[in-house]
C-alpha cells in the first residue's frame, strides 16, 4: 500500500472525468448514446429468436394435422393471406385460434411462473402449485354452474378466483413476512381445499354444466374461438409490458429485501405490484384455457437454463411457456388420434417427473 | 501487503491516523452529523427494540457500534438507512427527515450493506457490483459511462478487479465480502453503513475488510458506520464507538473512553482487564472468564485525546 501521506485524497469528480482504462466484462451488450443507454443480453435475444422459430414451426404443424389434413404449403399460403375455401374455414375458424390461444396462454403462464419463482426464491413457488390456478378454476366453475358462463363471465370469475386464492394463501402464510416454505406448504394445502370445493360444486351442478366444467378443468384448448384469442391478446397487451418492466425490481429483490431497499427500491410496493401482475397473468391463462398444470412451473427454470442467467428471465419464460403449450397441445391431439386428450394431461406428463426430481433434490439439499 | 503496513504503529501512516483520531474526537459534538437519530423508538410489530434513542454519526469518521447479541445494533442501523420506520422520533439525513425523502434519493446518499445479502446463483462479480448502480439508473439509462466508471473505481478500491469475471459463488468468504463492499461503493455514497461485515470471516480476512474500511475513510473521506462484534478490532479501527445494551446507548465516544473494564462489564456482563494494545495503542480487552482470577495490574495508562508518540 502506498503511504497514506503520499496518497492525496481522491477527488471523485476527477475520477469520473477520466475514461475507464478497460471495458468491464459485464453481461450483455451496451448501446449508448448521449441521452440513453440500454443493456441487452445477446444470449437472451438468441434464445427468444430460436424459440419463436420453433413456435412457428410447431404452430404450422399443429394447424396442418387433424381429421382433415392440410399440407404445410397450403397452411403457409393461408396464413399469408391467400386461402382456399376449405382451408379458410378449417384454419381461420378452428385451428388458428386454437394455436394462438395456446401461444398466449403459454406466455401468460410462463411469465407468471417466472415472477413467482423469483419472488419466492424457489421453483416450487409457481402459481399452479401454490393454489392460485385452482382458485382461478374455482372462480370459473362458480360462473359456469351458477351464472351460465359466457366466456367473459368465465374470465372474470377466473381472475376473481385467482386473486381471492392469492390473498387467502398469503394471509395464511403470513408470519412477519412470507417465508418460501410456508408459502409453498400453505399454498399446496389451500390448493387441495379449493379442489375439494370444485368437486363439491360439480356434484351439485346440472349434468351439462358438469361436462363443460370437467373438460375445462383439465385444461383444454379444444374449441377455442377468436373470443379467447381476443381476451388473451388484450390481457397480454396490458400485463406483458408491466411484467417486463418489473424485471428491474426482481433483479434487486434477488439480493434480499434489505439489500434491495438499500439500493433504493420500495420493497413492499414492488412485491405487491409483482404479485398482482403475476396473479393476473395466471388467472388470464386459466380464464382462456383452464388450469393447465406445470407450464408455469417448468417455463422459468428452463428459460433460466437456456439464457444462462443469474436473474429471473420473464421474457424468455414467456417464449418457453408458449412453446411448451403449443407442443403439448399438438401431442395431446395426435398421441391417440382421433381421440383428443386435454392439453393439461400432456403438460402433467412432462411436468410431474420434473416436480418429483426437484422435490427429491430440494429435500436432499435442504433448500425447502 | 496492506495488512502489514497498518499493523506497525511506528510507521508514518498509522502514526498520522492515530494522531488525527485523537484530535477529532475531542471536538466531536453531538447533534452535528449529516446522519442522526432523534429520540427514535424502533419496534417490529409490537415488540419494542429501542426506545427513545438519540445518536449522531460524526461526519468523515469511522463509527463502530458494539453491544451484545440482540441489543438492537442492527435494528438501529436499519433505521438509520431508512429500512425501518421509527414508531416515534425521526432519523435526519442532511437536515431532512429520512422518511420524507424518496427511497432512491436516500440510496444515492447513503449505502447500506445488510448482514446477509444474497448473491443470485451464478452471478459474476462485475454484474453484482454493477447492481450497486441501480439507484442512479433509469429505464432508458441502464448503463451510462458514469456507471462504468463507478464500478471500475469500486472494483479498484476493493482490489477485486482481478475477480471481475469470476462467479461470486466460487469466491472465498473474504473475497465475497470485498465484492459486496464494492457493490455498496458503486452506489457512490459518502455515507457507508456496514452491518457486521466481518462475521464469518477468519482473522486475516477480518483485518483485510477493516483495513479496506479505513482506507475508504482516509482516502475518500467517506463516513463509515460499522457494527462489529470484536471489541479489540472495534477499538483499533473506530474513531467513535457506540456501546449499546438492551436498546440503550451505554457509552459513546473515542475508544479509550468507552472501552473500560466497567463499561465492558456493564454492557456485556463480562469481567475483563483492559490493557494497552502494543500495536495500535488502543484499548485491548482481555476477558477473565471463570477459571482465572483478575491479575493485579496497574491501571491502564492512556491519555485520552493525546496523540500517542
Amino acid at each position: 500500500m502506498t503511504l497514506l501521506t503520499d496518497a492525496p485524497p481522491i477527488d471523485r469528480a476527477v475520477v469520473t472525468d477520466t475514461p475507464p482504462p478497460a471495458r468491464l466484462p459485464i453481461r450483455g451488450r451496451v448501446f449508448r448514446t448521449r441521452f440513453f443507454s440500454v443493456r441487452v443480453d445477446p444470449r437472451a435475444l438468441a434464445v427468444c429468436g430460436i424459440l419463436t422459430a420453433l413456435i412457428t414451426v410447431f404452430g404450422c404443424w399443429a394447424i396442418s394435422v387433424g381429421d382433415f389434413p392440410i399440407p404445410i404449403s397450403e397452411v403457409i399460403k393461408t396464413l399469408l393471406g391467400s386461402p382456399t375455401e376449405d382451408s379458410e374455414f378449417i384454419i381461420g375458424t378452428l385451428r388458428l385460434p386454437r394455436v394462438l390461444v395456446a401461444i398466449g396462454v403459454g406466455a401468460a403462464f410462463g411469465m407468471s411462473g417466472a415472477i413467482f419463482q423469483a419472488l419466492v426464491r424457489n421453483p416450487l413457488g409457481s402459481p399452479d402449485l401454490i393454489g392460485f390456478n385452482s382458485g382461478a378454476a374455482l372462480g370459473a366453475v362458480v360462473m359456469i354452474v351458477y351464472v351460465g358462463g359466457s366466456s367473459t363471465q368465465v374470465a372474470m370469475g377466473a381472475i376473481g378466483g385467482g386473486f381471492v386464492a392469492a390473498i387467502l394463501v398469503f394471509l395464511l402464510a403470513w408470519k412477519r413476512g412470507v417465508k418460501a416454505y410456508r408459502l409453498v406448504l400453505v399454498g399446496i394445502g389451500c390448493g387441495f381445499a379449493i379442489e375439494a370445493a370444485i368437486d363439491f360444486l360439480i356434484t351439485r351442478a346440472k349434468i351439462t354444466d358438469v361436462q363443460r366444467a370437467a373438460v375445462w378443468m383439465t385444461g383444454s384448448l379444444n374449441g377455442r374461438s377468436w373470443d379467447q384469442v381476443r381476451l388473451v391478446a388484450f390481457g397480454l397487451l396490458v400485463l406483458g409490458p408491466l411484467a417486463v418492466l418489473m424485471q428491474r425490481w426482481l433483479d434487486r429483490l434477488d439480493l434480499g429485501d434489505d439489500a434491495a431497499a438499500a439500493l433504493g427500491l420500495n420493497v413492499s410496493r414492488a412485491k405487491l405490484g409483482l404479485v398482482i401482475v403475476g396473479v393476473a397473468l395466471a388467472a388470464l391463462g386459466v380464464a382462456a384455457a383452464g388450469p393447465i398444470v406445470f407450464v408455469a412451473f417448468v417455463a422459468g427454470p428452463i428459460a433460466r437454463r437456456l439464457v444462462h442467467s443469474p436473474s429471473a428471465c420473464i421474457v424468455p419464460a414467456a417464449f418457453v411457456g408458449a412453446l411448451v403449450v403449443v407442443v403439448a397441445d399438438l401431442a395431446a391431439r395426435r398421441v391417440i388420434a382421433p381421440t383428443e386428450l386435454p392439453v393439461g394431461i400432456m403438460t402433467a406428463i412432462i411436468g410431474a417427473p420434473y416436480l418429483l426430481w426437484l422435490l427429491m433434490r430440494q429435500a436432499r439439499t435442504g433448500a425447502l | 501487503m496492506k495488512r502489514k503496513s497498518r499493523a506497525g504503529s511506528d510507521e508514518p501512516p498509522a502514526e498520522l491516523s492515530t494522531g488525527d483520531r485523537g484530535q477529532c474526537t475531542t471536538h466531536l459534538a453531538m447533534g452535528e452529523g449529516r446522519l442522526r437519530a432523534e429520540e427514535v423508538r424502533l419496534a417490529y410489530d409490537d415488540h419494542v427494540i429501542i426506545d427513545s434513542l438519540s445518536l449522531s454519526i460524526p461526519d468523515g469518521k469511522i463509527t463502530v457500534i458494539v453491544g451484545p447479541n440482540a441489543c438492537g445494533k442492527s435494528t438501529l442501523l436499519r433505521a438509520l438507512a431508512r429500512l425501518l420506520r421509527p414508531t416515534t422520533g425521526t432519523v435526519i439525513l442532511d437536515g431532512e427527515q429520512i422518511h420524507r425523502l424518496p427511497t432512491k434519493e436516500v440510496a444515492r446518499r447513503l449505502g447500506l450493506l445488510p448482514q446477509t445479502p444474497i448473491a443470485p446463483e451464478g452471478i459474476l462479480v462485475v454484474d453484482l457490483v454493477a447492481r450497486g448502480r441501480t439507484p442512479h439508473q433509469k429505464l432508458f439509462q441502464q448503463w451510462s459511462e458514469s456507471d462504468e466508471r463507478a464500478v471500475h473505481a469500486a472494483l479498484d478500491a476493493t482490489s477485486t478487479m482481478d475477480l471481475a469475471d469470476r462467479q461470486v459463488d466460487e469466491l472465498s468468504g473474504g473475497q465475497r465480502q470485498r465484492v459486496w463492499i464494492a457493490m455498496t461503493l458503486a452506489q457512490e455514497t459518502d455515507l457507508l453503513l456496514l452491518d457486521e461485515p466481518t462475521t464469518f470471516l477468519d482473522i486475516a480476512h477480518q483485518i483485510d475488510v477493516l483495513d479496506l474500511c479505513e482506507q475508504l475513510n482516509h482516502e475518500q473521506q467517506r463516513t463509515v458506520v460499522l457494527v462489529l462484534h470484536d471489541l479489540n478490532l472495534a477499538c483499533r479501527y473506530a474513531d467513535h464507538i457506540v456501546a449499546m445494551r438492551d436498546g440503550v446507548i451505554v457509552a459513546a465516544g473515542p475508544p479509550a473512553e468507552v472501552i473500560t473494564a466497567e463499561n465492558v462489564r456493564d454492557v456485556f456482563g463480562l469481567d475483563c482487564v483492559v490493557i494497552d494494545d502494543p500495536v495500535s495503542h488502543t484499548p485491548l480487552v482481555v476477558p477473565i472468564g471463570s477459571r482465572h482470577e483478575a491479575p493485579n495490574l496497574a491501571p491502564r495508562q492512556m491519555d485520552v485525546g493525546e496523540p500517542h508518540a
